[in-house]
């Protein structure tokens, strides 16, 4: 039997890979798309790669004269829970996440964005964190200024986290936006969940991908590209008013 | 008075007059380039040789794609314009390889019902190499240019402005006799000197309707050689000659970098080119010519942004030019890689390794030049395998762009009997490179045209290259617009037309 409470903590993981306090900078800026890491990772100013483990890369750098963290987010709820506890113990204050979604109203388009008001908790690694009734939350403040930034073709709202795509049936779709979920993800409830129970500031802005309710796949839609490119721009915009 | 002398004869106030219109008939554009209304360089060029050679010889132009017409509103102003022969015909693979020619044929048939004594004469890519069987099959033409159409095209014009035309006496030309039967008169030399032809007669077309790959605005599509040194077995460019020549096709000849400069020049100071595209198979032969553009651009100042196709090793050859080429405006050029496997291009007889094409796409980068690479799919032997083998390299190779082209049998290629067993589809408006119209030895037409929408899907959606060819600011924006409507067709127009056999052109 284990006698420990817990095998490995987010800091035993840091203190594996020799992370220092200061490798992280007091903000993050995450995406399971490589692409977008890619991208923001051209907006810092001398990024030096700090964290790169498990397949999962991390750089910091400066954007306007503040140091910001760019790297792999996670792609699914768990991987997701993952990196967010390591960046939330490695010392960042405010997380951005610049993921994407599919739409569950029918006249939000391929490549809006929907701003991350809460989540529905459908994934099941948050139950390993919280219990059942816990409401992940965004941070207000954040969210109103990312909103503002993303107006034009912004929806707010709150986002369904699931862990299997391929089995977004009727019933389960119509079952969340019964709880009023305007999107549908595979991150936003561990990555709003280990924010705040660590008391960190986070918010998501996630470009849509596809539509539940009509049936528009976008996956490879120019619209979600040049959506993508401006998810970065917003987002770096954002760490300047934070 | 006979017939063609009726014709020739038009009275028009007092005088006598020939009329010559040049028409663009209703027609679309590849799938893969979505609205792409490019200018005909080759009917600009016939005009200016008529201009100056036969001055008395009215000219007349109508572009109704460019004009947004359509088949009514095109012979009702064919009718206004009162021409006494009408030419149709293209330089350049780029308006739709041999799915121009249902298009025209159906332009001549309609023109005929209102106009029946109205000569239509067709020529140029495609027909070239094809006269008398193009004559053959399609009654609504009077004449076929056999080969090249720049002394043709005037002479023939000349001819029938005579009392007593001798048809006969214009080299290059597939007719019909007295008695309807087919002739075809004799071969037609090559133009020696490219730098003895007028520039082209730009002034008389539409110049500021003219809009490329769907963004571009005050596009213009221009060719500055004739022919290509390495004559590739699947090249449609051979389309151009009359198979009776000592393989015209690989006889190069450029205009001079003088001349050549003057038409930019021209093109920009007069008409507001904003994007210049020489279509020509093979610009960089020579690295001397190249050095003097080069010379020529700088001294003038030009800055307009320009594209042009050549050959891997020509470019290795001369790489400390592609620095220097790009401070004159050369932001995006093409090259050939077709295959990957040395059976194949040794088949084909390309010429060029596919290290050579991945080195200079990696010389296009550093240079800030983007990079498109052509590649082929539906050769005989062309397996699953074979083709995903391309792919595979293709994707290590990374060109900013691919530019597939599913093997045509266009006859006149040197490739055409070996393919002619496999065609399937005779459809000419499905002939245009974007369609299967053939199978291989292992795959159907069908399977062909699924492999080739597949693969040009996973080029254009992968991650990291759709953001550098989209958003890389290093490119330029025409460069990047282009890009934009590769992404956007890629799985719908592209895919459309591939495996749903929809028709574009």
């Amino acid at each position: 039997m284990m006698n420990r409470d817990i095998h490995l903590t987010a800091q035993d993981l840091l203190r594996a890979m020799q992370f220092k306090p200061g490798d992280f900078g007091e903000i993050a800026i995450v995406s399971g798309q490589p692409q977008r890491v890619q991208m923001a990772l051209e907006k810092l100013k001398n990024p030096l790669r700090n964290f790169s483990a498990m397949g999962y890369t991390l750089w910091t750098g400066e954007y306007k004269g503040k140091r910001v963290t760019v790297g792999h987010g996670g792609m699914y709820a768990p991987d997701a829970a993952l990196i967010t506890e390591l960046l939330c113990a490695g010392g960042v204050e405010c997380l951005i996440r610049l993921g994407s979604c599919g739409a569950m109203k029918k006249d939000i388009e391929i490549g809006d964005y929907v701003i991350a008001e809460g989540a529905i908790r459908g994934d099941g690694v948050t139950r390993y964190y919280v219990k059942d009734g816990f409401q992940p939350k965004a941070d207000p403040e954040l969210t109103q200024k990312l909103f503002s930034l993303c107006k034009k073709h912004a929806h707010k709202g709150l986002v369904w986290t699931t862990d299997a795509l391929l089995r977004e049936t009727k019933d389960f779709v119509n079952g969340a936006i019964a709880q009023g979920a305007i999107a549908v993800d595979m991150v936003t409830s561990p990555f709003f969940t280990i924010a705040q129970l660590y008391n960190k500031r986070a918010c998501a802005v996630l470009v849509v991908s596809d539509n539940l309710i009509t049936g528009e796949i976008g996956f490879a839609d120019i619209r979600v590209f040049d959506a993508e490119r401006r998810l970065i721009e917003r987002g770096f915009d954002l760490v300047r008013e934070v | 008075m006979g017939k063609l002398e009726m014709i020739a004869h038009t009275k028009d106030g007092g005088g006598l007059t020939m009329r010559v219109l040049f028409l663009q008939p209703p027609l679309g554009w590849w799938a893969a380039w979505k609205k792409h209304i490019a200018n005909n360089v080759a009917h600009a060029q016939l005009a200016a040789n008529i201009r100056e050679w036969y001055p008395e010889i009215e000219i007349k132009v109508l572009d109704t794609r460019a004009l947004g017409m359509d088949e009514k509103q095109m012979v009702d102003a064919i009718t206004e314009l009162n021409p006494n022969l009408i030419y149709m015909g293209d330089a350049l693979q780029t308006t739709g390889v041999a799915a121009i020619h249902p298009r025209y044929q159906q332009a001549a048939k309609v023109i005929k019902q209102v106009l029946p004594d109205v000569k239509i004469c067709v020529g140029g890519f495609f027909y070239g190499a094809n006269a008398p069987a193009m004559l053959e099959k399609t009654p609504e033409f009077d004449f076929v240019v056999a080969g090249e159409t720049e002394r043709t095209v005037p002479e023939l014009a000349k001819e029938l402005s005579k009392s007593d035309p001798d048809i006969p006496s214009v080299r290059g030309l597939a007719y019909r006799d007295e008695n309807g039967e087919v002739k075809l008169t004799e071969y037609r030399p090559l133009i020696e000197n490219l730098d003895d032809l007028p520039l082209p007669a730009y002034d008389l077309f539409p110049m500021d309707k003219y809009v490329g790959f769907n963004y571009i605005r005050h596009y213009v599509e221009t060719y500055m050689t004739r022919g290509c040194p390495n004559g590739c077995r699947f090249c449609v460019g051979w389309t151009n000659y009359d198979p009776r020549g000592n393989h015209d096709w690989t006889h190069y000849r450029p205009r001079s970098p003088k001349l050549m400069a003057d038409e930019m020049e021209l093109l920009v100071k007069r008409f507001g080119a904003k994007f210049i595209c020489m279509m020509d198979e093979d610009l960089n032969v020579y690295r001397e010519r190249m050095e003097g553009l080069i010379e020529e651009l700088k001294r003038r100042n030009l800055k307009v942004p320009f594209f042009f196709m050549g050959r891997a090793p020509y470019h290795l050859r001369d790489r400390d030019l592609l620095k220097p080429l790009r401070e004159v405006g050369f932001v995006c050029g093409l090259f050939g890689m077709e295959a990957v496997d040395k059976e194949t291009l040794e088949a084909i007889k390309k010429g060029t390794t596919v290290d050579e094409v991945a080195e200079l796409v990696g010389l296009f980068r550093e240079n800030n030049i983007m990079s498109v690479v052509t590649w082929m799919v539906g050769f005989p032997e062309d397996d699953e395998q074979r083709i995903k083998d391309r792919v595979e390299r293709l994707d290590l190779m990374d060109p900013d762009m691919a530019a597939l082209q599913i093997l045509t049998p266009l006859p006149g290629i040197p490739l055409y009997k070996q393919l002619e067993p496999y065609t399937e589809e005779w459809n000419l408006l499905k002939w245009d490179f974007q369609h299967a119209v053939l199978r291989t030895k292992h795959l159907s037409r069908q399977d062909l045209g699924r492999l080739a929408a597949w693969a040009n899907r996973e080029f254009y959606s992968k991650p990291g290259r759709v953001q550098r060819i989209l958003y890389d600011k290093r490119y330029h924006p025409f460069c990047r617009l282009i890009a934009r409507v590769y992404v956007e067709t890629a799985g719908k127009e592209h895919a459309q037309a591939a495996v749903e056999d929809k028709i574009f052109v």
